[in-house]
């Protein structure tokens, strides 16, 4: 299951197994559901992550215009 | 007035300060002629128009671009008188001028760094895909720069991005960003690309990117580069050094990160299509489970039937033994005591007879 620690490419690459998941020989009926629940538990995760990061812009110190 | 008298030496020296204070630093636009390289070291040339000419010296590494007779350039230079008496300009910079020098000069850059091998294919690094950290090296105050930061902030997030401030046009910019360079790629923390970036402009504005020092260090970063100068018609030598090039800054910003609106729909859609998938399975599984029931039932029927075809050969039998069907084929049934005097009672199909018996003996 998704934890909030991981990165977004973490959690997009779980989502991808989980995907993998329903077209490999493992898929079975009984945990489709539970899957498909994960799935959409990620993917609601990912996306928040992606509305809410910033990025974080910083002009560096020091100064080019001579040798230093 | 009393008359000075100097030594030689004294007047030479005199007239140089005296050029150094009335011309510390000039700008001379000529054609180039008897362009000349002494012992690898020193450049001899001669800057000239229709009406006169001045001998110029420079050493090889102060000349950032390729220059050849005839070209139109303009040199930065201060006036000095040498000692075997001979005027000349000690030259800081060439720059050329006007689009043709630009364009030759470009050319002639060019060959040579690609001979070098800098611009090869198989010199090029890949960039992250997604990356966490990165650097840039642009104007702040520039319209390209502004277009990066707002088309990489509407495409990603959590990024970290350290910005070198540095002049993108005029003499000083190739080394400002030569120094950003090596400042950037010798922290600690070193950023996982370099980006490049400047907006459009003239051929002259753009020439910065041109410079030879400028594409070596580009293509001697310790960090890949991704490079995005002026419009997407512009190229510069500085984009062929790079890992990456990018038309303009905004595509340099697209190429560095992916769309986050994109990926949002992208796993809507691998959520959205797994559905189907199970109701395909769920169907799969009824068509059986209805494929199992039905035999089921086909199986019973053929019990049942089976059963009845008994029952009705059971039937037929006990129909045959029924006692009404007996006396329907003319039989009758005797009941009472069969001795002599006895009454007996007879039941044919039609009637019940009773009657007495007369006589009784052994068959």
């Amino acid at each position: 299951m998704s934890t909030p620690n991981k990165t977004i490419q973490e959690k997009t690459a779980e989502l991808s197994e989980l995907v993998s998941w329903f077209d490999s020989e493992e898929f079975t009926l009984e945990t489709a559901l539970d899957k498909f629940k994960q799935a959409e538990a990620l993917a609601e995760s990912i996306e928040k992550d992606l509305t809410a990061l910033k990025n974080d812009i910083q002009i560096v110190k020091q100064k080019f215009d001579s040798e230093a | 007035m009393e008359k000075i008298q100097y030594s030689v030496s004294d007047f030479i020296a005199i007239t140089n300060q005296t050029l150094e204070y009335a011309y510390p630093s000039v700008e001379i636009e000529g054609e180039v002629a008897s362009f000349k390289v002494n012992q690898g070291k020193f450049i001899f040339f001669d800057i000239k128009d229709a009406g006169g000419s001045i001998g110029c010296f420079m050493t090889v590494w102060q000349l950032r671009v390729p220059i050849e007779d005839g070209m139109k350039v303009v040199v930065t230079a201060s006036p000095k008188l040498t000692q075997w008496g001979k005027f000349s300009l000690t030259v800081k910079a060439v720059r050329p001028s006007g689009e043709g020098a630009l364009k030759k000069s470009f050319e002639l850059l060019k060959a040579k760094l690609d001979k070098e091998g800098l611009f090869l294919e198989a010199r090029k690094r890949s960039l992250p895909s997604i990356p966490q950290h990165v650097a840039v090296i642009s104007s702040t105050q520039s319209a390209g720069y502004a277009d990066f930061i707002k088309i990489l902030n509407d495409r990603w997030g959590g990024l970290r991005v350290d910005v070198a401030h540095v002049q993108v046009q005029g003499a000083g910019a190739p080394d400002q960003i030569i120094r950003a360079l090596s400042y950037l790629n010798s922290r600690d923390e070193l950023p996982e690309v370099i980006v490049i970036i400047r907006g459009g402009g003239s051929a002259d504005d753009l020439s910065a990117f041109n410079d030879e020092q400028l594409v070596r260090a580009i293509a001697g970063s310790r960090v890949p580069t991704l490079v995005g100068v002026g419009h997407e018609i512009d190229e510069s030598l500085a984009d062929l050094a790079a890992d990456r090039r990018a038309a303009t800054p905004s595509n340099a910003a697209q190429i560095l990160v992916p769309d986050k609106n994109e990926i949002i729909r992208a796993t809507r859609y691998q959520v959205r299509s797994l559905l189907p998938r199970v109701e395909s399975a769920i169907d799969q599984q009824s068509v059986f489970v209805r494929t199992i029931i039905s035999d089921i039932l086909a199986r019973a029927e053929q019990k049942i039937e089976h059963r009845f075809e008994q029952l009705t050969a059971i039937r037929s039998v006990l129909t045959q033994l029924d006692p009404q069907t007996v006396l329907a084929r003319g039989y009758g049934l005797i009941r009472g005591i069969q001795k002599v005097g006895g009454m007996i009672e007879i039941e044919t199909n039609k009637a019940i007879i009773k009657a007495e018996v007369k006589n009784v003996h052994a068959k």
